[in-house]
């Protein structure tokens, strides 16, 4: 962690509207689709895996693995961590252009941290980019 | 790709440095949007983070918001509270 807290900040200017832009959700929050594998919380060292969760997902078809925080109140509603039905809201309102095609979850739990950040986060923002391509990325975590 | 970061461990999350973050202030771990079907609130707090992509740049500084209402609204039972290190 301290290893990574001398590295600057990864700051992209955003550029042009909301209005304009599309928006992408990535989740540390063990956020998936029901018929995905789930993470495997056995390990642990954590999972590097991630899963892809296309844009237009019936909402109740998403569920949480992750075993380092109580998601009692996102197994409820998935919004509270993953807000799909409040961007797509946006979208409709015009607030934003549009909801990305693609969305990420992953678990943020590891103990693998430099896996993490050398080689899972660069493979969740590269999928984004060249699948989805959204103008903004709105992550959260556990 | 311009990204910003709605954390409910401000500490954590500011050892990482995030080019953009908002921080529900008392939002417990499994809240980063609030508490379940408060969609104003959920709408709110989305909102509120994709303001500060268009905002003045503040590289690796965590805006702390209140959302009285969250505060207001007790945690279910079972739900909420536990505070581990997570992502």
């Amino acid at each position: 962690m301290a290893q990574i807290s001398r590295r600057c900040v990864p700051f992209t200017p955003f550029e042009g509207e909301l209005g304009a832009a599309t928006v992408a959700l990535v989740t540390a929050g063990g956020v998936h689709r029901k018929d995905q594998p789930p993470f495997n919380i056995a390990d642990d060292l954590g999972d590097l895996t991630f899963r892809v969760i296309a844009g237009d997902v019936d909402a109740a078809e998403l569920m949480v693995t992750h075993h380092h925080y109580d998601h009692a109140d996102a197994d409820r509603d998935i919004n509270v961590q993953f807000p799909i039905e409040r961007l797509r809201e946006l979208a409709a309102d015009k607030v934003i252009a549009a909801v990305a095609s693609e969305h990420v979850g992953f678990m943020g739990y590891t103990m693998q941290l430099r896996k993490m950040y050398e080689e899972t986060a660069p493979a969740i923002a590269d999928h984004i980019d060249q699948h989805a391509r959204p103008d903004a990325v709105v992550l959260t975590g556990g | 790709m311009s990204t910003v970061l709605i954390t409910v461990s401000p500490e954590a999350s500011r050892q990482m440095r995030p080019p953009r973050a908002l921080y529900p202030r008392g939002f417990n771990l499994g809240n980063a949007l609030g508490r379940p079907f408060m969609r104003d609130l959920q709408r709110r707090v989305l909102l509120d983070a994709l303001g500060l992509l268009a905002g003045p740049p503040r590289p690796g500084e965590i805006v702390e918001r209140e959302y009285p209402e969250y505060l207001a609204e007790p945690a279910a039972s079972g739900a909420a509270g536990r505070r581990e290190p997570s992502g």
